[in-house]
C-alpha cells in the first residue's frame, strides 16, 4: 500500500503481484490450474513475474521459465492494467498484449483484475 | 438475404453472391467475416473482362459450396465454349479452388482476373453504418497481395495468394494464361485473415480443415438420436435442425476445441449468454456436449466486479461477447458485455438440467464457486428494489441494454393501453427463472454440494418468491400473470408469450394453471401456427412487430414444455403441431420469428423481414418440440416416456437417445387431433 500512497507508478506492478504473493488463496480460481509468465517491457528492459496456480493457491516469482501461457505487455499499458483502468479483453483485440499458450487460464486470470467503476449502491430492502 | 450463398465454419463466415463474386456496400453483410470483422469485401472474377454468370450453386455442406458459372453477362449471348468452377470452402479465411474448361477444339487465351479489396468493418459497423478511423494499406510482398488495416496498436490484415503463378498488384491478381483444346486450367486460392495480439499458432492445411470439418459433422449427425417416423417433413426438419446445429458450433479459443452454439447467422456468430443456454436446454437429449462447454465457458467469463461500462456485476453471466474494432476501442461495451438479467439464473437452470441428463457431476463440483456466484447474484445485486425480484435497468446509458430480457427490443415492454413503463422493470419470466434457479441448485446442493443447510435456505427462499409473486403478478380481471412490474410496483398487464415461460419454471400456482393454459391456447395469443409474442387485441399489438405479436418458434418451444409440465398433453402438441407445420414452409429450417396473423388468414406463415437464418434457438425449437411431444424426462437414472403426439405426425421412433441411462429409444403414435382443437 505504501508504494500507491507515494504515486510511484513503477511500483504497481510490483505491488500488484506482491499483493498476489501475500493473498495466498484466491477463491474464485480453485477451478485454475497452470502457470502465467508476464513480460512487461520498457524499452530495452525487460521484467518478467511467474504466477502459479494451483486450485486457488497463488504464488508469484521472478522467474523466468516457461509457462502455460505467456502475456507480453508494454509496462505502461499493464500499469493500467493493475489499476483497474482497462479491460484485458479490449485491450488484448487492441493488440496491446501479444498473447501466447493457454487462453482460458487467462481468462480465468482476469478474475485478479480489479474492476474500473463503481455502480451506486441498491436502496435498502424491505421484502412484504 | 436472400439469393446470398453463405458457408461458415464457428465465427468465421462468407457471404456472396450466386457467382461466388462479393461487392459489399458499406451496410450489407457480404463478404468474408472472421471475429466480427470483415477480412474481404471485394472479391471479383472477370475472364477477358467479363463477368461470371451463374448456371448453379451446390451448397455441399455449410462449410463448403461450388460454383458452376459461364463468363458473359446475361444480356448477351453466353460464349458456352468455357466453363468455370469454384469450389470454395472457409477454414482460417477461405480457400478457393478456382477451375476453367475450355470446350473448344482449339486453345484458349485468356486474362483471368480477381479483383480483391477490403475495407475492414466492424459488424457493428455494417450494422449501423459507421465511418473507420483507422489507415488503409496493400502490398504486394512474396507473391501475396497483403490488405492491411491499422488503428494505434490495432491491426487486421488479409493475405491472398494462389498456386498458380500470378501477376500481382494491389488490387488484385492477374493470370494470362492458355488453356489447349478439351484441356482445363485450375489454381488454389487463399484467402487468410490475420488478427494481431493472438498467435494463431494452429494455422491448418485448406485440404485437412475440411475432411475435418466433413469428418465432425458426419460425426455429429451420427452420434444424434435417429428419428423414424411417418411424416416426411419432420424428417426433414429434424435433419436440417442438426445440420445447422452443426454449423451453428462455435469453438471459443478458451474452450480447447469444444464448441457451444453461436446465436445465428450473419449478425450473430459470437457467444451469447441467453442464446448458447437455451439452445442447449434444447439441445440436450440431442447433443449434451453443447450444455457443458457452454457452461464451463460461461463460467470462465463469470463476472466478478462492478463495471457500469459493461454492467457487470460479480456472479453476472454474459450477455454478448464481440470481437471487432469497436469492442477493442471501447466504443461498444462487449468485451464482454454483461447486460441480460436471465443468462445468470438460466447458467444455474442449465447446470441442473445437464446433470439430470447426463449424470455428469464433476461439471456440477467445478462450478459450484460460478454457481454459487450466481445465486447470490439474484438476491444481491438484481433487487434493484430490494424488492426481492429479479429488477433490471442498465448503467451504460450510451450503448448498454435497455431491455435485459429476451424481448429486448424497445417497445416489448408495455401493458394493455400501449405505455411503455419506466426503470428499473421487472419483468416476469426473469421471476420464474429465479425460481427454478434456486429449486434446482437446491438439489444440487443435497446432491453434489453435501450443503443441506444451503439447500433448504434455497428451498424456503423459492416458496417464498413464488407465493409473493403469484400475489403481485396475477392479473385478477385476465387471470394470467402481468408482463412485468414498474419501477412503483404496479403491473404491467398486458397478455403475453412469457406466461408460458412462467409454466416452463414451475413458479405459477396449480390454481392459475388452467387459466393460462387457456389464454396460451386461445385465440387472443394462438394463432393456429403458434403463440404469438403479444396478445391480439392489445395496445402495441402488431403481427409483424418484433417482440409485439410475431411468432417466435424458439418462444413456443419452451411454451410447448412449460404446458407439459403442468400436465397439459393436448395443448403442448397443439402448439407443437402447429410450428413443425410453419417449419415445412421453410424447407424445414425455422426463422427467427414469422408474422403473427391469423393461420386461417394467411395459408402460409409470413416471415418476419429482417430475421436472422439459420438462428441456433430456432433450429433448436423442433428438438425441444420432440422431447416435448414424447414426453421425456429423466427419473433417476432412468428416461421416463409419456408420447402425446398431435395426429398429423402419424407414428414417431426416437431411437439411442443418449443420457445417464446409456442409449433408450422411444415411440409414440399420434392421437391428439389438432385440426378439430383447432376448430
Amino acid at each position: 500500500m505504501a508504494g500507491r500512497r507515494k504515486g510511484k507508478t513503477s511500483d504497481a506492478i510490483a505491488e500488484f503481484f506482491a499483493e498476489l504473493d501475500r493473498r495466498g488463496h484466491e477463491p474464485l480460481l480453485e477451478n485454475a490450474r497452470g502457470s502465467a509468465r508476464f513480460d512487461v517491457t520498457d524499452g530495452k528492459q525487460t521484467d518478467r513475474w511467474l504466477l502459479t496456480i494451483e486450485k486457488g493457491d497463488l504464488a508469484v516469482s521472478r522467474k523466468n521459465a516457461a509457462a502455460d501461457c505467456v502475456v507480453r505487455v508494454d509496462r505502461a499499458a499493464f500499469e493500467r492494467a493493475v489499476k483497474g483502468k482497462f479491460n484485458l479483453m479490449a485491450a488484448a483485440l487492441r493488440g496491446e498484449f501479444t498473447i501466447g499458450g493457454d487462453l482460458r487460464l487467462l481468462v480465468l486470470l482476469q478474475r485478479l483484475f480489479p474492476r474500473p467503476s463503481r455502480r451506486r449502491r441498491r436502496p435498502s430492502g424491505n421484502k412484504p | 438475404m436472400n439469393g446470398l450463398v453463405k458457408i461458415l465454419d464457428g465465427n468465421t463466415f462468407v457471404v456472396s453472391d450466386a457467382r461466388g463474386d462479393i461487392e459489399a456496400s458499406p451496410t450489407d453483410p457480404t463478404g468474408l467475416f472472421s471475429y466480427d470483422t470483415r477480412f474481404l469485401s471485394e472479391w471479383v472474377l472477370t475472364i477477358n473482362g467479363d463477368r461470371m454468370n451463374p448456371l448453379s450453386v451446390d451448397d455441399l455442406q455449410y462449410f463448403e459450396s461450388r460454383f458452376f458459372l459461364v463468363p458473359g453477362t446475361g444480356t448477351v449471348y453466353i460464349d458456352a465454349k468455357l466453363s468455370v468452377i469454384r469450389r470454395r470452402a472457409v477454414g482460417n479465411g477461405f480457400h478457393e479452388e478456382l477451375t476453367i474448361l475450355n470446350h473448344a477444339e482449339e486453345p484458349v487465351d485468356l486474362t483471368v482476373r480477381l479483383d480483391a479489396a477490403c475495407d475492414f468493418a466492424d459488424l457493428f459497423e455494417v450494422k449501423d453504418a459507421l465511418k473507420k478511423k483507422g489507415a488503409y494499406s496493400a502490398r504486394v510482398k512474396g507473391g501475396k497481395l497483403v490488405l492491411a488495416y491499422d488503428r494505434e496498436t490495432f491491426g487486421r490484415s488479409t493475405a491472398i495468394s494462389s498456386s498458380q503463378q500470378a501477376r500481382v498488384d494491389k488490387k488484385g491478381l492477374t493470370f494470362k494464361i492458355r488453356i489447349g483444346p478439351h484441356d482445363r486450367w485450375s489454381t488454389q486460392l487463399d484467402v487468410v485473415t490475420e488478427r494481431l495480439g493472438v498467435e494463431d499458432s494452429e494455422r491448418e492445411d485448406p485440404a485437412k480443415s475440411r475432411r475435418r470439418m466433413q469428418k465432425g459433422l458426419e460425426r455429429w449427425v451420427n452420434e444424434a438420436p435417429r428419428l423414424e417416423c411417418d411424416s416426411e417433413p419432420l424428417r426433414e426438419t429434424y435433419r436440417r435442425s442438426l445440420v445447422d446445429l452443426a454449423a451453428l458450433r462455435f469453438s471459443p479459443r478458451i474452450a480447447g476445441g469444444h464448441s457451444l452454439p453461436a446465436a445465428g447467422l450473419p449478425w450473430f456468430m459470437t457467444m451469447f449468454g441467453r442464446d448458447s443456454i437455451l439452445t442447449s436446454l434444447q439441445a440436450l437429449p440431442f447433443a449434451s456436449e453443447l450444455a457443458a462447454t457452454t457452461l464451463r465457458a460461461l463460467g470462465d467469463w463469470q463476472g466478478v466486479g462492478l463495471d457500469d461500462f459493461r454492467d457487470e456485476d460479480p456472479g453476472r453471466i454474459l450477455h454478448e461477447m464481440r470481437y471487432g474494432e469497436l469492442t477493442a476501442f471501447e466504443e461498444r461495451p462487449h468485451s464482454p458485455y454483461y447486460g441480460s438479467a436471465d443468462a445468470t439464473p438460466l447458467f444455474v437452470v442449465l447446470l441442473d438440467e445437464y446433470e439430470r441428463w447426463t449424470g455428469d457431476r464433476r461439471i456440477v463440483r467445478e462450478l459450484e464457486v460460478e454457481a454459487r456466484a450466481a445465486l447470490n447474484w439474484i438476491d444481491e445485486y438484481a433487487d434493484l428494489l430490494g424488492t426481492g425480484y429479479i429488477w433490471y435497468e442498465r448503467r451504460n446509458k450510451k450503448t448498454g441494454l435497455e431491455n435485459q430480457c429476451w424481448k429486448d427490443s424497445w417497445d416489448s415492454i408495455s401493458s394493455r393501453d400501449g405505455r411503455i413503463p419506466g426503470f428499473p422493470r421487472a419483468t416476469c419470466e426473469l421471476q420464474g427463472y429465479a425460481y427454478d434457479a434456486k429449486v434446482r441448485a437446491a438439489r444440487l446442493a443435497r446432491l453434489v454440494w453435501k450443503d443441506a443447510a444451503f439447500a433448504e435456505r434455497l428451498e424456503q427462499e423459492a416458496a417464498d418468491l413464488k407465493r409473493r409473486f403469484n400475489r403481485d403478478f396475477w392479473v385478477e380481471d385476465g387471470e394470467y400473470f402481468a408482463l412485468a412490474l414498474d419501477p412503483d410496483g404496479a403491473q404491467v398487464d398486458a397478455l403475453t408469450s412469457n406466461n408460458g415461460h412462467l409454466l416452463w419454471s414451475g413458479i405459477v400456482d396449480k390454481s392459475k394453471a388452467d387459466a393460462v393454459a387457456g389464454h396460451l391456447v386461445g385465440a387472443r395469443l394462438f394463432s393456429g401456427w403458434g403463440v404469438r409474442t403479444l396478445a391480439d387485441g392489445e395496445g402495441r399489438y402488431n403481427p409483424i412487430g418484433y417482440h409485439v405479436g410475431t411468432v417466435w418458434p424458439f418462444d413456443n418451444s419452451f411454451i410447448a414444455w412449460g404446458l407439459r409440465r403442468y400436465g397439459f398433453k393436448e395443448e403442448a402438441a397443439l402448439v407443437a403441431a402447429g410450428i413443425l407445420d410453419a417449419a415445412e414452409f421453410f424447407e424445414g429450417r425455422l426463422p427467427e420469428a414469422f408474422g403473427g396473423y391469423e393461420r386461417s388468414q394467411t395459408m402460409y406463415p409470413v416471415q418476419y423481414p429482417t430475421a436472422c437464418s439459420p438462428q441456433a434457438w430456432s433450429t433448436g425449437a423442433p428438438l425441444l418440440f420432440l422431447r416435448t411431444m414424447l414426453g421425456l424426462e429423466p427419473h433417476g437414472d432412468n428416461l421416463m416416456v409419456d408420447a402425446a403426439l398431435p395426429s398429423t405426425i402419424g407414428h414417431l421412433e426416437l431411437l439411442d437417445i443418449p443420457g445417464r441411462w446409456g442409449r433408450i429409444d422411444a415411440f409414440g403414435r399420434g392421437r391428439i387431433d389438432v385440426d378439430a382443437r383447432r376448430g
